[in-house]
């Protein structure tokens, strides 16, 4: 079975169907992009994966457990990390606390053996900086590991939810539009750290609005468009197929595209 | 909560001594004349925990630097040193006070300051550790020792209870139940009298004491005191400078970022509302042993107002500020009790000026813009007339 595999979701705001018996499958240690128009029901399908909304019907099994119900803290535990399409940086910590941060559920112990200063607690404390560290290293912000995370501009705060994904060693790692915003450069260090992401044995599913990243780095593409899947299959495959060319030309053909869940965010 | 709300609290003080002061003007003639007072030596003392503030004031940019540091141990000392250098019984009872609020302010400050939460009941679990304690050491008898532990117990316990539910509501929503569960615990007190005392109260509280060895003098309450909030203050940061902290700041920036990485939203939330209240359990007992009475009248709203406007006027997001600000209010109402009926409104003015020149906390930040506001007001006139 594959690692996460979504069957026949459906999920509907106000009458409008933003996906309709959608069914899709993320294999192990791939990296798999869906693409599709504005409004498409991209980030709705992140929302449902991830926990923070439930679908009306259908099934999320991830390594084979359902999800479907589950809390977006116990999905987290399982092993699957998440970004934001708004960046949702914690701008009140520094930027070594906010991986630290995301190690949460690794470090054990209660309020208090904290509180008390356990031996062991300050071992593993010392042990969750330098592993914080390491990873700011690989994403290239060590220099900058005392700076409050809002200080960061804005192309880096986007790589340091990255980094804080990763502190939580998932298995499987969402991007919601990882490269909106982000300048030509900062495009290209990205798709070189996603590379880096699955060598390292995580997978990844991203979404992305553009098609230009997701196509470098991608061996599967899913294109979604008005909540249904029409194509899937391997980045040249898509390219050439007609219907994603014409989603893409005329991106209002649908008429009643569930703009909505865009505002949600 | 922003920080037009909190100017609020200081307008409502205001208000409420204005009316307060119409009130007794229109009673009385003039023979309760606001006497001139003489001014005291003592007054001058006060000046120097002021002064002390403004070392304990954490500097903005490094405030996420959460070692302990040799700072610490200059405040170690001077809280020591303190009440023997100024061996006066009105400033140790002053500072006992300061202490149980400083207390009380730190859990809140967890709450507020970390969690990003509201709670405007904190008042109610400071009662309930002082009847808690009243209750056990009067009734039953128990040692006090024995109480002082019970009391954080209960406390936490009822916060517990309470909190499951309430804890679901968010910002100003929060504030009102927490409101409305510190007007219900008011209720029960009074009503309550073969408990309470009800309106009356408790009396004959007896002194702290541990193994035989009686806290009965304002210093050794003082030591008491302080040393009950050292360790406190030392728990405390060890949980901030923790995984604990980071994940309290995260629910305070994020709540879907924080359950995104695994951090369970409510039960955090959950703990340190309880840890709060534990706390105020603590200093309630303290409090009733201190004053050997309890009595409705102490833990009202007008507490909860107190102890919000210290962790504020102490700065949020750091554990020295509610210290710093328990001293200052405790000391600010002490110096004011003199001026009689106008105090209050005194009291909401300087409340009311503090916020707008320090709006993240006393000694944290000089609101510099008030400043040049005030200076381009001042040579306006000038300005117009051609001369500057």
């Amino acid at each position: 079975m594959s690692l996460l595999s979504i069957e026949e979701i459906t999920k509907e705001y106000d009458g409008i169907i933003a996906l309709d018996r959608l069914s899709l499958k993320v294999e192990q240690g791939s990296i798999t992009g869906l693409i599709g128009p504005n409004g498409a029901g991209k980030s709705t399908l992140f929302h449902l994966i991830s926990g923070v909304e439930k679908p009306d019907s259908g099934k999320i099994y991830f390594k084979e457990r359902e999800i479907t119900s589950m809390e977006s803290h116990e999905i987290a535990v399982l092993g699957m990390g998440r970004t934001f399409q708004t960046l949702q940086i914690w701008g009140n910590m520094t930027v070594v606390e906010n991986v630290m941060a995301g190690m949460n559920r690794r470090l054990k112990g209660g309020l208090f053996s904290y509180g008390l200063w356990l031996p062991w607690i300050r071992r593993s404390e010392k042990e969750a900086l330098k592993e914080a560290k390491e990873i700011l290293d690989s994403l290239g912000l060590l220099g900058k590991w005392e700076f409050m995370a809002s200080q960061l501009p804005y192309g880096k705060q986007k790589l340091l939810e990255i980094g804080r994904a990763l502190a939580m060693k998932p298995e499987l790692l969402l991007l919601d539009e990882p490269a909106s915003g982000l300048t030509l450069s900062e495009m290209e260090q990205l798709s070189e750290q996603i590379l880096h992401i699955r060598q390292e044995g995580v997978t990844v599913f991203i979404v992305e609005h553009h098609m230009g990243m997701v196509m470098e780095v991608a061996d599967e593409i899913a294109v979604l468009h008005n909540g249904k899947l029409i194509a899937e299959g391997t980045p040249e495959a898509v390219k050439r197929n007609p219907e994603v060319i014409e989603a893409y030309l005329t991106p209002g053909a649908g008429g009643s595209e569930p703009r909505r869940q865009e505002g949600i965010e | 909560m922003d920080f037009g709300a909190w100017t609020l609290f200081g307008i409502w003080d205001l208000v409420i001594g204005i009316l307060h002061v119409s009130a007794r003007e229109n009673m009385s003639s003039k023979t309760s004349k606001v006497s001139q007072r003489e001014f005291r030596k003592r007054d001058l003392f006060y000046l120097v925990p002021l002064w002390l503030l403004s070392l304990i004031a954490p500097d903005p940019y490094l405030y996420h630097k959460k070692e302990f540091k040799k700072k610490d141990l200059f405040y170690l000392g001077a809280i020591g040193l303190a009440p023997l250098i100024w061996s006066d019984t009105h400033f140790h009872h002053l500072m006992v006070l300061a202490g149980i609020y400083a207390i009380l302010a730190l859990g809140l400050s967890l709450f507020m300051g970390y969690a990003g939460q509201i709670s405007l009941g904190h008042a109610a679990f400071f009662g309930i550790g002082a009847y808690t304690t009243a209750i056990l050491t009067t009734h039953y008898a128990f040692p006090t020792f024995v109480a002082f532990w019970a009391s954080a117990v209960s406390a936490a316990a009822i916060a517990y209870l309470i909190g499951r539910p309430i804890l679901k509501l968010k910002g100003y929503f929060l504030a009102l139940a927490t409101l409305g569960f510190g007007e219900i615990f008011l209720v029960i007190v009074r009503e309550s009298t073969d408990l309470t005392g009800g309106v009356i109260g408790i009396f004959g509280i007896p002194w702290f004491s541990v193994m035989g060895f009686s806290f009965d003098t304002y210093l050794k309450q003082y030591y008491l005191t302080w040393g009950v909030l050292i360790g406190l203050f030392i728990f405390s940061k060890n949980l901030v400078r923790s995984k604990v902290g980071r994940a309290l700041l995260a629910v305070a920036a994020s709540e879907d970022a924080a359950s995104s990485v695994g951090i369970h939203v409510p039960r955090m939330k959950l703990e340190i509302f309880v840890l709060g209240a534990a706390y105020a359990g603590l200093a309630g007992s303290l409090f009733s042993c201190v004053m050997s009475i309890a009595n409705p009248e102490a833990f009202s709203l007008g507490l909860t107002v107190l102890i919000v406007m210290m962790v504020i006027l102490g700065g949020m997001g750091n554990l020295y500020g509610p210290i710093a600000g328990a001293i200052l209010l405790t000391w600010l109402m002490d110096i004011l009790s003199k001026y009689q009926e106008y105090s209050l409104p005194i009291y909401g003015v300087i409340l009311i000026l503090l916020l707008i020149f320090f709006p993240d906390g006393i000694g944290t930040r000089l609101n510099v813009r008030v400043i040049y506001l005030i200076g381009y007001w001042a040579k306006k006139k000038k300005r117009d007339e051609g001369k500057l």
